[in-house]
This record gives structure tokens, C-alpha cells and sequence, in this order.
């Protein structure tokens, strides 16, 4: 009860997740559910989430392994706070970014329609922004803004995926895409860039580097984000694609090498961490590299395969995330080169993480124990270099693990740890003892993998792990993996020099300094573009006007230009018209030549209340009284704020002759774009006719105010939401956040 | 200023409400909606705000510091007026009553949800108009000496 009062927020977000643990698994138990709701009919944009057998077993994963990670936060957080001298209260922006993280990674497992999914991918990539940059400091905003960029602008791929399947495909819909689309390079590229998104996701090779530096968050985020659910929203989405992935041969071979890749590249890097943290993030690109080489070796056992090693490392990874951010707090360590010997104090926890370590490293009676076998068997499946690559990966992940877990908690004991609030323990060891029943008693696991790989393969699978204590290869390359993990354990000399020299060849050379690089100079050329429209008025207006004048050029350059310009008859009732217009082209030359405040202004208003009354006259009332009352107010205004301006002597501006240059160049081609459009016949028929037609179906006189509020009522609404938020931009820049 | 002008200017308001009034009650039959009603307003308070000076003008008509609210529940107001259909399931801004039902008139007032929305989108532009006034106004009076 003490814990409730003194972090209630902590408790609900625990609350919330186990509510949504039990909701997921009633509705898995009982054969799943969908909803589909129409959202933008037009665009083909459905509300289609399915809760099947992929998205039950990461909406598990999120929900479960979220409920253990966020009750161990509650106990985390408030140390961490301390530690970081910040108030207690501050947990209020950490625990509903964590909720939303979770939300949106259910809602990613459900969504089986690209643009949702691409919505809920960036709802996660928005939060991680928020809970990666927790501690504000300069490297945690630098961390967060690194992952936000990778994970996002790969992300936009996703996009442009979904739209070139659209185009050809006419839907964004999962299902009817798996029906209509055929193996032809379109599928391909498109799926190619939903690849890109999801290997970014997953902190794949050559796009990896953000993860290492996202380990800046506190722990409990690095436990859930970097285990169960940001990284693995990648894989997630590749497994639920995976059908479109499967129609191109080279997509999937791509896969292999990128998770090949990824195991080698996280493999030896974490070899060479002291970091506690980063050898678990190293760890996990490597691990996910995994999951990325069995869905591209595909097929019922490479998709089998794959959803339970999801499964399996998402509860060993959590765990040790979780073991390391009690070591630290127990000791105020987090480098392996400063730890040791704490299996002594801290028994239970050393136990725990030592399972979860057993089942990252593949051990007999840990759920582990049966990833690695079915990963052996798919490789075996994938030819022989698949496999032999595939064993010394497992002995990197032995060779990693093995040092993590012994450099903890075995050897010389450096100091005596503090006693530690339960809570950072319990967690830990939940997970282990589900781990340690998952390699008892597998069937469980074993059934959610099948019905997850079901809709991965679009065919039933089987997932049948088992013990079976004989010469098989899927033993055989086990046993080799552990005895060359033990080997390389043993030479830590040699391994120390080898992957010492890939992380130094990763910092000269690698991706992480490419990023950096091209955000300076994104940044330069910005600042100099920056720097250049707003240096004085003159610009500013330029940079509008320039731009459109070149851009109407080109259009008509491009454009056949025969009937295009019509010069029509003149008739004696077009004479007010006429006189208006003449009127205005007066003012205008006015605005152009007076110098001063007040004259220009009031010949521009002159001009406006010209082409109303143009508008009144061609029969156009709605858009006059808006024109004349809009003029009025900017009249008033201008007058108001100019009357109590201090009197300043106007200087001719410089440059003139390039200002009228500009000023002409937009003028002709606005001048020619508006003869171009009335030289045009006027459209009948199409979507005015119908307004015309409907309007007093809808209740209304005046067609323009039943458009308005009722046939784009969506766009009127947007409209003056956008008016909304350019009062709060206003209110912001001029009187900093002050609303009156 | 202008005697004449400090004088006409304040008593400028109460017309120009009735006549954003006068267009929306009749802006579904007839030229004009909520927007040009919120520009209606606008005009008349601005024109105070010339005559009068930021200061005295908010002094005299204290109701103008709820233009944030104003603009906020318009803004609610119509939202609400356009997704409350998606609830029942829907397309958005689907009106109520739905066509060739009859409408129930109050005199010439004709109460639909979409004239709702439009009382919306006029409390949202008169109050977002009202603001930016109220912030340019600051702003010159904020420069002077």
C-alpha cells in the first residue's frame, strides 16, 4: 500500500498492463477478434486490427513483459530521480510515454492495413523519442534525436512501400495485398522499403548505431523498449509482410545477409563492451540478427523458428536489462571492468539473470534450448554455409553472455553490494522462472510460435521443439557452439585484440560517423538557406515570389500552349467589371511606387476592395463578403499598429532594379497562369453540378455554406484548426506562451 | 483620433454582433457563414482596439479576455459536431437531421448540426482573431517609449 501512494501513476501504468496481458490472452485463448471500421473510406484507409496469432504473441510480449518491466521502474524510477537530483513528480513524464509505447505496440501487432501501420510505428519511434531523452541532458537529447532520425526517416520507406503497392495494387489492406499482388519488381522494391523501415527498427546492420547510444535511458525503458517491443516492432512487421517479402527471391537473400551481418557485427562488438548496458545492446542487434536471418530463410520452419526466438530472447534480454540496472543501483557500478564476485550478496538475482543468461546462450531445460535448435534446423535447411555460419554465431552469443553473467556475479568480489528494494529483483526472477518452464514444459511457447508463424507463412505450420538425446546435427551444432563459445572464453587476450580493433575500425569508418556527418552539413546548408530568406524583408517576400515565378515558367514551359491564352469578346455589361479591375491595376502600380507607410497600405486596401467587387459582380457574393470583410480588418489593423509605430524617415530600399526584376518575373507569370485558367471553358458537369444538385437535399440555401460545413466539412474543420494552432504559434513567438 | 470616431467606434460592437447573429441564423439559406460572422466581430473589436489603445480597450470591455477560451471551445465544438457520427459508426460529418427529414425551425433559426458546427467554426474565428489582435496590440504598445 505504501508503494501505491508513493508512485500511483507507476501502479496504474502496471495496472494497465496486466489488464491488457489478460485481455490479449482472453481473446488469443478464445480463437482472437478483429475490428475493422471504415476511417477514410476514399483513400481506402481502414481501421483493420486483428488480434491473430502474430499480433496476440507481440501484444503479449508488450503487455507481459511491460507489466514486469514497469512495476520494476516503480521501484527503479525513483532512484534513478534521486540520483539525477530531479523531483519525484518528474515520473509523470516518463510513465504515459511508457503507456502510449505500449498502446501503440499493440496496436502495431494488430494492424494489418500498411498506413496504420506505418502510423503506429511512428507512435512508438515519438515515445521512445520522449523516454530515450529522459534525462535532459545534452547526450540523451543527442541519443534520442539519433534514434528518432534512423528509426523515422527509414520509416518514410515504409511509406513510399505502401503507396507504390497502393498504385498498383489499388488497396493498402494486408490481406487483399497477399491475394492481388504478383512476384514482379514493383512487389519487390516495395517491399524492399518496408524491409528498410523494419531492419532500422530492429537495429539491423548498417543502420544499428543508434541502439548503443539509445542505452543513455534509464533502465526500465532500455528493459522494455530494447527487448520486447521498439526493436522488435522491426521484426514484427517483418513477419507480418513477410508473405509480400516472399515473392522476391533477392528481398529474402537480402535478409539473410543484413541478419547475418548483424549477428557478426553485435556479436564481436559486445565482446568488446565494458558497459554492462552496451553489451546487452550489442547483444541485441546481434539477437535480432538472428530473427532477421530465419525470416529471410523463410519457409514454414524459417517463420516457426523466428516467432519463438522472438519469444525466448525478449525474455532473456528484459531480464538482464533489468539484472544490470539493479547491479548498478546495488553498487553504483555499471562496468564489467569494476564488477565481480556479487553472487554472494545478491543470491537471487544472480540466479535469475544467470537462467536468463542459460537461455540467451541456448542451455538445455531453458525455453532457449529450443530457439537455437530450431534456428539449427532451418539453417541446416538453408544449405552449409547458412549453417556453419549459423554455429559460430550461437558461440559469439555463448562467448558474450558467458562474459557478461561472469564478470557480474563471478571472480573476485570488488565490494558489498547495498540490499536492494525486492521489487528490482522479482521481475528478474519471474522472467527466469518462465524461461526455466518454457524448457520444461515448451508446448505453451511452442503453440503461440505456430499460430504466430500461421499468418507469417499465410500456411499452417507446425512448431514441434522437443529434447531428443541423440547424434542429430540440430545436437551436434549445439554442442559445437558451446565448446567453441567455452574456447573463446578462455582466450580472452585474443578475443579482447580482435574485437577491440572492429569497434575502432566501427568508430573510423563506420555508419554512426556518416550520420554524424551528414547531419552537420544537413545543418549547414539549412542555416545558410535560413540565414539568407530571413536576412531582411526583401529577401523573405523574394523567396516566395522567386520560387513560384520559376515554378509557373516551368510548368508552362512544359505544357502545350495552342488555345491555351484566349482573348474573349468584350460585352457592354462586363463594363463594371472592367472599371473594377482598372481600379485595381491603379492601386497596385501605387503600392508599387508611393514611398512611405500609410499610402501603400491604403492603395492596397483599395485594390482588395477592387477584386471584391469583382467577385460581387461576376456573381461570386459568399467569396466578396469574405474578401471585404477580411480587407477591412487588415485596413484596421495596419492603420492601428502603424499609427502608433515611432515616425521613421523611409530610405529608398538598395537593389532596386532586382526587386522590380522579382517583383515583374512573378507578376507575368501570376499574369499568365490566371489567363491560362479563364481562357478555359468552365467545367460543367463534375462535383459542382452535384453540390448545386444537393444542396437542398442537405437543408441548405447557399451551396457555399452547405459545402463548407457539410460536403468538406473534414476540410473546414481542418482549416480552422490550423487557424488554432497559428494562434499558439503566435502566441509563442511574440509574448513567449503568454495566451493573453 | 477623431472625436467622432472615439465616439462611433466602441458602440460599433453591439451592431456588429447582431449582424454576425443576423448571418449565421440566416447563413444556411442565404450568403454568409460562421467565418465571415467571426470576421464580423473581429472588425468591430479591432476598431476598438485603433481608437481606443490596447489598454483602455481592454479595460472597457473586460469579456475580451476569454477570446482563448472562445477559440478553444469552438474548436471543441466543432470537433465534436464532426466525430460524433464516426461513434455511432458513421462517416464524418454526417448531419443531423439526415436528408428529406424535416428540419425544426425556430423562427428563422433552423436547428441542424451543421448550423452547430458553424456556430463553432464562428466562436473559433472570432476568438482566434480577437487573440492575434490582442497579441499584435501588445506587442506595438510593448515597443513604445
Amino acid at each position: 500500500m505504501r508503494a501505491l501512494r508513493q508512485a500511483p501513476l507507476a501502479w496504474a501504468s502496471v495496472a494497465t498492463a496486466v489488464a491488457g496481458f489478460a485481455a490479449c490472452l482472453g481473446v488469443w485463448l478464445t480463437g482472437g477478434g478483429a475490428i475493422d471500421v471504415a476511417w477514410a473510406p476514399t483513400l481506402g484507409l481502414r481501421l483493420d486490427l486483428a488480434l491473430d496469432g502474430l499480433g496476440s504473441m507481440y501484444a503479449l510480449l508488450a503487455t507481459g513483459i511491460g507489466a514486469l518491466v514497469f512495476s520494476y521502474g516503480a521501484a527503479y524510477l525513483p532512484w534513478h530521480l534521486e540520483l539525477e537530483r530531479r523531483p519525484a513528480r518528474e515520473g509523470w513524464r516518463f510513465w504515459p510515454w511508457m503507456v502510449l509505447f505500449m498502446g501503440s505496440m499493440v496496436g502495431l501487432a494488430c494492424a494489418r492495413d500498411l498506413v496504420l501501420l506505418f502510423v503506429f510505428f511512428d507512435l512508438t519511434a515519438v515515445a521512445s523519442y520522449f523516454l530515450i531523452g529522459f534525462d535532459r541532458n545534452r547526450e540523451a537529447r543527442g541519443s534520442a534525436l539519433m534514434a528518432l532520425l534512423v528509426t523515422g526517416v527509414s520509416a518514410v520507406a515504409m511509406l513510399i512501400g505502401a503507396v507504390l503497392l497502393y498504385d498498383a495494387y489499388g488497396t493498402f489492406s494486408l490481406p487483399l495485398l497477399f491475394e492481388r499482388a504478383e512476384a514482379d519488381t514493383v512487389t519487390a522494391v516495395a517491399s524492399a522499403l518496408i524491409a528498410v523501415a523494419a531492419l532500422a527498427k530492429s537495429a539491423q546492420v548498417p543502420l544499428h548505431f543508434w541502439l548503443p547510444r539509445a542505452m543513455v535511458a534509464p533502465t526500465p525503458v532500455s528493459a522494455y523498449l530494447h527487448s520486447a517491443a521498439m526493436v522488435a516492432a522491426g521484426v514484427l512487421v517483418l513477419g507480418r509482410v513477410h508473405p509480400l517479402l516472399a515473392r522476391s527471391e533477392a528481398v529474402l537473400d537480402g535478409l539473410v545477409v543484413v541478419g547475418l551481418a548483424s549477428i557478426a557485427v553485435g556479436g564481436i562488438l559486445a565482446l568488446a563492451q565494458d558497459e554492462l548496458k552496451q553489451v546487452l545492446a550489442y547483444s541485441t542487434i546481434s539477437q535480432y540478427g538472428y530473427v532477421v536471418t530465419l525470416y529471410g530463410i523463410g519457409g514454414a520452419r524459417g517463420a516457426g523458428a523466428a516467432a519463438l526466438y522472438v519469444v525466448a530472447h525478449a525474455v532473456a534480454k528484459s531480464a538482464l536489462f533489468m539484472t544490470a540496472g539493479a547491479v548498478t543501483v546495488a553498487t553504483g557500478e555499471s562496468r564489467l571492468s569494476r564488477l565481480g564476485g556479487l553472487a554472494r550478496g545478491l543470491p537471487l538475482l544472480a540466479i535469475a539473470s544467470g537462467v536468463a543468461a542459460a537461455t540467451l546462450a541456448a542451455l538445455p531445460l531453458t525455453i532457449g534450448f529450443f530457439k537455437d535448435e530450431l534456428f539449427f534446423a532451418a539453417a541446416i535447411e538453408a544449405g552449409p554455409a547458412v549453417q556453419i555460419l549459423a554455429v559460430a554465431a550461437a558461440a559469439l552469443t555463448v562467448a558474450y553472455i558467458g562474459r557478461f553473467w561472469l564478470g557480474v556475479f563471478a571472480g573476485q568480489r570488488r565490494e558489498a553490494p547495498r540490499p536492494i528494494p525486492f521489487l528490482l529483483v522479482a521481475p528478474v526472477a519471474l522472467l527466469a522462472l518462465a524461461a526455466l518452464v518454457g524448457g520444461i514444459v515448451v508446448e505453451p511457447f511452442a503453440r503461440i510460435a505456430e499460430d504466430a508463424a500461421t499468418v507469417t507463412h499465410a500456411a499452417a505450420v507446425e512448431v514441434t521443439p522437443a529434447y531428443h538425446l541423440d547424434g542429430r546435427d540440430e545436437n551436434l551444432m549445439a554442442l559445437a557452439a558451446w565448446m567453441l563459445g567455452g574456447l573463446v572464453l578462455l582466450a580472452p587476450r585474443a578475443y579482447r585484440a580482435v574485437a577491440g580493433a572492429a569497434a575502432r575500425l566501427g568508430d573510423v569508418a563506420g555508419p554512426r560517423r556518416w550520420y554524424g556527418l551528414s547531419l552537420l552539413w544537413l545543418n549547414r546548408v539549412s542555416d545558410w538557406a535560413h540565414d539568407t530568406e530571413v536576412r531582411d524583408l526583401r529577401n523573405s517576400i523574394a523567396a516566395v515570389l522567386a520560387p513560384a515565378a520559376a515554378l509557373i515558367a516551368l510548368a508552362f514551359a512544359v505544357t502545350p500552349s495552342r488555345g491555351s491564352y484566349d482573348v474573349g469578346p468584350l460585352a457592354a455589361r462586363d463594363l463594371p467589371i472592367v472599371v473594377l479591375l482598372a481600379l485595381g491595376a491603379l492601386a497596385a502600380v501605387t503600392v508599387a511606387r508611393e514611398d512611405g507607410r500609410l499610402r501603400p497600405v491604403l492603395a492596397l486596401s483599395v485594390l482588395g476592395f477592387a477584386l471584391a467587387g469583382v467577385y460581387a459582380v461576376a456573381g461570386a457574393p459568399d467569396v466578396a463578403l469574405v474578401a471585404v470583410l477580411v480587407e477591412s480588418v487588415l485596413t484596421v489593423v495596419f492603420v492601428g499598429v502603424f499609427a502608433r509605430l515611432p515616425p521613421t524617415t523611409v530610405r529608398r530600399p538598395p537593389r532596386r532594379r532586382l526587386n522590380a526584376a522579382i517583383g515583374a518575373a512573378a507578376g507575368v507569370a501570376a499574369f499568365a497562369a490566371i489567363w491560362a485558367a479563364l481562357s478555359r471553358p468552365t467545367a460543367t458537369g463534375g462535383v459542382a453540378e452535384e453540390h448545386l444538385e444537393r444542396a437542398p437535399e442537405a437543408h441548405g440555401g447557399d451551396v457555399v455554406t452547405v459545402i463548407l460545413a457539410d460536403f468538406r466539412g473534414l476540410d473546414t474543420l481542418v482549416e480552422v484548426t490550423v487557424l488554432a494552432v497559428a494562434i499558439v504559434g503566435v502566441a509563442s513567438l511574440l509574448r513567449r506562451g503568454r495566451a493573453w | 483620433m477623431s472625436t467622432v470616431l472615439e465616439v462611433v467606434a466602441p458602440r460599433l460592437l453591439g451592431p456588429a454582433v447582431m449582424v454576425a447573429a443576423a448571418i449565421i441564423v440566416k447563413g444556411y439559406a442565404d450568403v454568409g457563414d460562421g467565418f465571415s460572422a467571426g470576421v464580423v466581430v473581429a472588425l468591430a473589436v479591432a476598431l476598438r482596439y485603433v481608437t481606443l489603445g490596447a489598454e483602455r480597450a481592454e479595460l472597457s470591455l473586460p469579456l475580451l479576455r476569454h477570446a482563448p477560451v472562445l477559440a478553444v471551445s469552438g474548436l471543441l465544438l466543432a470537433l465534436v459536431i464532426g466525430f460524433v457520427p464516426v461513434v455511432v459508426g458513421d462517416p464524418p460529418f454526417t448531419h443531423w437531421p439526415p436528408p428529406g427529414e424535416p428540419v425544426i425551425e425556430l423562427g428563422a433559426l433552423e436547428l441542424t448540426t451543421a448550423v452547430a458546427f458553424d456556430v463553432g467554426v464562428f466562436l473559433l474565428v472570432a476568438g482566434a482573431l480577437v487573440e492575434l489582435i490582442h497579441q499584435l496590440a501588445r506587442l506595438v504598445e510593448g515597443r513604445r517609449p
